[in-house]
């Protein structure tokens, strides 16, 4: 090789190497205020940059800057940012339980260690069944609970009357199957609505919640494989049995589901704590007409609270400004009256449970017909649910039981068969064991 | 010294400097890389080798196998479709007796223009089974509402569909050009010795449009089987994986499940079918030389 050739083979190499490898963090030395960024999502965005201005004032060294990335976006972006080492991530992370665990598991490192700042003090400050959802397996909690959605049963209570049918005496899922029948038959609308063919997204909240019920999920707290344990053949054969009945309304499409619901086609809604505020902003004509309560058990006797979903905030591993980020997940998280006001500004019905308190959890509302809706849900969550394990591979079980689920409910398949088949898939897929 | 520099035999190399740059950094860099991740299995950020095991797994994934067959069925049920309407389309747009030639000209190619967002969003209202064009114009002759994107079969033949309305126009205009570079000569000359429309068609246009005929045909189905946009957009891959594809899994695995290193290795599976295909038609053009 001659010389000139070397010399721009090598000036190519070198710039590559720092093209590729370059931009890295930029930890200015502190001089004037500490910022700190937060990740989150619209509404919940609203209560966190309502309460960030009060922070500020409290603690005038923090600014804090509440960034609107989007959900699902959100997801994506945390992680590229965690697979290039935590490079570009915000200090605060919104992250909801479904990711949670994945990030724990798969990025060792990428969430910050909140024990270590003193987050243990809060332990019990939660709704039952959320702490050891942010507990790692080295006993440290890495995010704080914000969020909980204990699942309801919103019913419309003029089609109920229509079809004479006693919302109290709903005990159990099986219960409620008869009383879909029979209202089918006399009001013609359909009991519940699902998207059988999972077209756009998957519909397995209410699948998940019977599951719930019953203590079970898709894995164990061990992190075996428990798809195709007894309850999950129970829940899926109580779909089935609503299916084969003919009382589940098929919602998929493009606004299929508000139209069923606003042409009084649907009469349930499974739906969790976040139905109290979307049905009355949704539907605002059918005020009056919707009540809520507990859900039926799925054995008879059986526990009727479940929680559908939690949302959390958590730090950076790498933000170099862990100990301010954690001041201000304290002041949001832990104080009534800041998580309330985020509960009114941001939607976001709260994990702590000295909050409830408020008066405005035992308010009558006008659109339930003056039913303190609320209520039932703080109850629910009084009656402690169980705790859990999403693991790191939640998102390929969510996709493989709405796969098993929309096999039966398009093609008729057996749920038992279905669900072992799903099962092994998942326990190949993520390299767990099967339970039992 | 920069005199000394830019001296006759070293500019070139500055001038190829950019690009090849870009090649390192955004190509050559991100291959390697990937070919590295694909022996490699674990947690996110946590990565220790192991070999060939993702590959194993591959094999013996039924998903994987689900996806490959979608893919190669779309692939021989579309590709066909499209390329027959496209030159249709050429022919038709080509013919002398068509009046407002270049407005139909870019109503052909229009679609493939469309942003894939808003491309989608049309198809899924287009596509609705209560409420869509498709089916009230279908209804209209009679035919009962088809649940397009809700039944395994048919979410197919909406993808098929949306394919085609996207990638047609394009096919068409390279058709086109490759019309009109025809030498009118063979046409008269043919036409001289009293061949038809249909034999001139066949034994004129067909065989000097081979070469492009090839082209459109290794593009496409090398789009094809890297399809990922529409079922992404209109189906999510379902109902019951129906319509995954070889990419549209390789995305839920890495960026789903995280699973960078199982999702590296579908990426070179998908790269040996792509080579695959380039090879052939290597052979098939290359022999004519």
């Amino acid at each position: 090789m001659n010389r000139p050739l070397v010399m721009v083979v090598s000036a190519t190499l070198a710039l590559a190497v720092t093209a590729c490898g370059g931009g890295g963090g930029s930890d200015q030395k502190s001089t004037g205020p500490v910022k700190i960024t937060v990740w989150s999502w619209k509404p919940a965005s609203d209560g966190l940059a309502s309460v960030a201005k009060d922070f500020e004032q409290a603690n005038p060294g923090i600014k804090v800057d509440v960034q609107v990335v989007g959900n699902p976006a959100i997801w994506e972006k945390i992680t590229v940012g965690m697979a290039a080492g935590g490079k570009g991530l915000g200090d605060v992370l919104h992250i909801g339980i479904d990711y949670l665990p994945g990030y724990m598991e798969k990025f060792p490192g990428g969430l910050a260690d909140l024990s270590e700042l003193g987050a243990d003090k809060y332990k019990d400050a939660f709704a039952e069944g959320l702490w050891p959802t942010v507990t790692g397996k080295d006993g440290k909690a890495y995010a704080m609970p914000w969020e909980v959605n204990p699942v309801g049963f919103f019913y419309r209570s003029d089609l109920f009357d229509k079809a004479g049918i006693d919302a109290a005496a709903i005990r159990t899922w099986d219960d409620a199957i008869e009383a879909g029948k029979k209202l089918k038959e006399r009001t013609g609308a359909y009991l519940i609505g699902l998207n059988k063919p999972a077209a756009g997204s998957v519909d397995m909240d209410l699948f998940q919640s019977l599951l719930q019920q019953q203590g079970a999920f898709y894995f164990d707290r061990q992190g075996a494989v428990t798809l195709s344990s007894a309850p999950a053949v129970q829940a899926m054969t109580l779909i089935k049995k609503m299916n084969d009945a003919g009382i589940v309304a098929d919602t998929s499409g493009e606004g299929t589901r508000k139209k069923l619901i606003s042409e009084d086609k649907v009469a349930v809604l499974p739906w969790a704590a976040w139905g109290v505020g979307y049905i009355p902003e949704t539907w605002p004509k059918q005020k009056g007409l919707w009540r809520v309560m507990q859900p039926p058990a799925v054995v008879p006797g059986g526990k009727r609270t479940a929680i559908v979903n939690s949302t959390y905030l958590s730090v950076s591993g790498t933000s170099p400004h862990k100990a301010e980020a954690f001041k201000f997940l304290e002041y949001a998280l832990t104080r009534p009256e800041v998580i309330n006001k985020m509960f009114e500004d941001g939607g976001v019905f709260p994990a702590l449970t000295a909050a409830y308190a408020d008066p405005r959890f035992t308010a009558r509302t006008d659109y339930y017909g003056g039913q303190p809706a609320l209520k039932t849900f703080v109850d629910a969550l009084g009656e402690g649910a169980d705790a859990t394990y999403y693991s790191g591979d939640y998102a390929r079980a969510l996709k493989i039981a709405s796969d098993a689920q929309t096999q039966v409910l398009l093609k008729g398949a057996d749920p038992a068969a279905a669900l072992s088949q799903a099962a092994q898939q998942l326990s190949q897929q993520s390299g767990r064991k099967l339970a039992g | 010294m920069t005199a000394r520099l830019l001296t006759r035999r070293n500019v070139p190399y500055f001038l190829v400097l950019p690009a090849l740059l870009g090649f390192v950094c955004f190509k050559a860099y991100p291959i390697l890389a990937a070919a590295y991740i694909s022996l490699t299995t674990g947690a996110g950020a946590a990565r220790s080798f192991a070999g060939l095991d993702n590959y194993v797994r591959l094999v013996n994934d039924p998903l994987f196998w689900t996806s490959l067959g979608n893919t190669a069925l779309i692939l021989v049920v579309q590709v066909p479709i499209m390329l027959i309407l496209a030159l249709l389309l050429a022919l038709g747009l080509n013919s002398k007796l068509v009046r407002l030639r270049a407005l139909w000209r870019l109503g052909v190619f229009m679609p493939s223009l469309t942003g894939l967002v808003a491309y989608g969003v049309m198809f899924s209202v287009i596509l609705s089974k209560d409420s869509g064009l498709l089916n009230w114009l279908l209804g209209l002759f009679g035919v009962s509402p088809i649940d397009w994107l809700g039944s395994p079969f048919w979410a197919r033949i909406a993808i098929v569909i949306a394919l085609t309305w996207h990638y047609c126009g394009y096919n068409a205009v390279i058709y086109l050009a490759g019309l009109q570079s025809i030498a009118k000569e063979l046409y008269e000359a043919a036409m001289v010795d009293g061949a038809g429309a249909v034999r001139r068609f066949w034994s004129i246009t067909v065989p000097q449009l081979r070469p492009i005929l090839l082209l459109t045909i290794v593009l496409s189905a090398i789009g094809t089987l890297q399809l990922f946009d529409e079922p992404f957009v209109l189906t999510g891959g379902g109902p019951d994986n129906s319509t995954l594809t070889i990419s549209l899994y390789l995305y839920q695995n890495g960026f789903r499940y995280f699973d960078f290193g199982y999702a590296s290795a579908i990426a070179y599976a998908l790269t040996l079918i792509v080579a695959g295909f380039g090879l052939v038609q290597l052979k098939l053009t290359g022999g004519r030389k």
